[in-house]
């Protein structure tokens, strides 16, 4: 990756063209989609932990960025979320602690899954597995990326191009441009482009869907140091994601990705549903008794965790300590 | 097998122990700062983090230099450029009485310090003389970058407790939370002040404290947009004590005590007129108008060391 000073670092051709995920035989369809789930995963999360916007943004550039320097197949998307959330938030000094992270992401999961919200037991082997996996991922990003978690964002400079462009006063062109800035975050955009260039492809879409005309000689994207074929690229890679509908159920950990490939993870995750149903029904041995702190208390002891026949994953590279 | 000789321990950092060491290899001498990374909760130290991802993308003469991360099982190590003694040592050293001509090289290689952080949108944060690392050429860095951050356009609001309270800018001390480089000039000023009396400048024992020893100094400062402002004769004595805003800062209280300030002439007695002029500047209260790292170093207090090619 090159790198100007903090500048973000960028993909070079080759990487941008191979990556490793796609080197193992993963088809460049399913790793977008896994890209932008993971991302969908860390949005919808930061929501919930109530985090600002730029750790959030941060966390989603450095999972676009570590998956650049490693495979999907090797480290599993959920690890990587929770990895690259908890590094975010030191990063930008908006500090959580891990069992909030886990449990949000978490629910955030089920909820895509439609399995019952319920927060996992902070004794069950279940949490235990995902914060050694958390705690592995955040030293795993670091490594892979030499530390290079400075991410610098478009946000200040979105609201001072809006301005001199005198934008600012259209109805909507600020806040499509917003939306466009935020969600580009769920393409590889932020390891291609420097925040200049994705400012302005989002104003650039913005402006042609309100058909608000801006000076075009020279063109206005000159003033901002872009160039006017990235800001096209920028901009289509916006509309691309429109397109496709974002699957809610996706492989997150490296056995559900073999499901996946197999065709199976649709049935594995209506298993689970199933077996939550049936739990249900159940009487809980109830091993987490009422003075439990981790438990809410929204969330009644249902005793899931023991009678629920737990898929044993096997060794993954998160479990094992580097 | 390992690739360093510990030699000695030098000290507790921030995180973890520091140990003086050896390349086996190569003979070079290198500090070794250890972090541990068995606390379940917290996974790698924020501090860490942020020292690393900085200090491995400034490169400069008077930054201390990071060459190696090393990741083992339970620990993170460090591998920094060795240097002999930190500023605080130093000035100890001497017993409190640097020659002015050592001064003046100290702070000119501390300003190169901050505006090469500065110009690639670094904030240090911390500046203080135990952070300034000294090796026995002279050689000054800045070390210790675990509450450094990297700024965006513009800057928005960062933690409020940072940079230790005796080298606190006004702003800060006063709840500012949308603070920029100038905090770092601040700082950069009472170090100068401390390197030429021997003693912490403004040694304050809590906030309110560290403000009013400030203000005993300085004046206390007058905002000229405060409803019913009148100019008073003594408020355009020297450039800091007109500070527009003040009063609006969260911890702004009309009951500060008026302090006319002192002359700092006096105060600083190995300080030439042209010192005393840029520490004047440094020490600006309006975060806008303190002098940049940049404009410092064009300062003509350092003429006298610009014809040999600087520090």
């Amino acid at each position: 990756m090159t790198r100007l000073s903090l500048r973000n670092p960028l993909l070079t051709p080759e990487q941008i063209a191979a990556s490793p995920s796609q080197r193992r035989g993963m088809p460049a369809a399913l790793e977008a989609d896994l890209r932008a789930y993971g991302c969908h995963l860390i949005a919808a999360a930061g929501v919930v932990l109530r985090v600002p916007q730029p750790v959030m943004a941060c966390a989603q550039v450095l999972l676009q960025r570590f998956y650049y320097v490693a495979a999907l197949q090797d480290f599993g998307l959920r690890a990587t979320v929770l990895g690259a959330l908890f590094l975010a938030c030191k990063a930008e000094e908006s500090p959580q602690s891990i069992r909030n992270i886990i449990n949000v992401v978490d629910i955030v999961v089920k909820r895509d899954r439609g399995l019952p919200e319920i927060v996992t037991d902070g004794y069950d082997t279940e949490y235990y597995g995902m914060k050694n996996d958390m705690v592995i991922a955040e030293i795993q990003i670091l490594r892979r990326l030499g530390f290079n978690v400075q991410v610098e964002l478009p946000y200040g400079l979105l609201v001072n191009y809006l301005r001199s462009l005198e934008l600012t006063d259209q109805a909507r062109v600020p806040q499509l441009a917003w939306n466009y800035v935020n969600d580009l975050l769920r393409t590889p955009v932020y390891v291609c482009f420097q925040p200049e260039t994705i400012a302005c492809g989002a104003i650039y879409l913005a402006a042609h869907e309100c058909s608000a005309a801006l000076p075009m000689s020279p063109p206005w994207w000159v003033l901002f140091d872009a160039s006017g074929e990235d800001v096209v690229m920028v901009a289509k890679a916006a509309r691309a994601l429109y397109l496709r509908p974002q699957p809610r159920i996706m492989p997150l950990t490296e056995d559900e990705l073999d499901m996946q490939l197999k065709g199976t993870l649709e049935q594995h995750v209506e298993a689970l549903r199933r077996q939550d149903r049936e739990s249900e029904a159940r009487p809980a041995p109830g091993h987490a008794g009422p003075g439990d702190p981790a438990r809410p208390r929204s969330a009644p002891s249902r005793g899931r965790s023991h009678s629920r026949p737990r898929h044993r994953p096997r060794q993954s590279p998160y479990r094992r300590n580097k | 097998m390992e690739k360093y000789q510990k030699i000695e321990k030098l000290g507790e950092g921030t995180y973890g122990i520091v140990y003086k060491a050896q390349n086996r290899e190569t003979s070079e001498v290198v500090a070794l700062k250890r972090i541990r990374l068995d606390n379940e909760e917290e996974g790698v130290p924020c501090t860490a983090i942020r020292e690393i991802s900085l200090l491995k993308e400034l490169k400069h003469p008077n930054i201390v230099g990071l060459f190696d991360v090393l990741h083992t099982e339970k620990k993170l190590t460090l591998v920094f450029e060795f240097m002999d003694s930190d500023l605080k040592k130093f000035v100890d050293a001497s017993g409190g009485d640097l020659e002015p001509l050592t001064v003046k090289h100290l702070l000119y290689q501390l300003l190169c310090g901050v505006a090469y952080c500065h110009r690639n949108r670094v904030l240090h944060r911390d500046l203080k003389p135990q952070n300034l690392l000294i090796n026995k050429r002279g050689d000054l860095k800045l070390g210790d970058f675990g509450l450094a951050r990297a700024f965006g356009i513009p800057v928005r609001s960062y933690s409020h407790e940072v940079v230790t309270l005796w080298y606190r800018a006004p702003d800060v001390l006063m709840g500012s939370r949308q603070y920029d480089t100038s905090i770092d000039l601040w700082s950069v000023g009472c170090i100068f002040a401390e390197m030429a009396t021997g003693r912490p400048f403004f040694a304050g024992s809590s906030v309110d404290d560290q403000i009013l020893h400030i203000f005993k100094i300085m004046g206390t400062p007058v905002d000229p947009l405060a409803p019913g402002y009148v100019p008073a004769p003594g408020d355009s004595e020297g450039p800091c004590r007109l500070w527009p805003g003040c009063s609006q800062l969260p911890e702004w209280r009309a009951g500060f005590p008026a302090f006319p300030g002192t002359p700092l002439e006096p105060l600083l007695p190995k300080l030439s007129s042209r010192g005393v002029d840029l520490l004047r500047l440094l020490l600006a209260y309006a975060p806008e108008e303190r002098i940049s790292a940049e404009q410092a170093l064009q300062h003509p207090y350092f003429d006298d060391l610009r014809p040999a090619g600087g520090g």
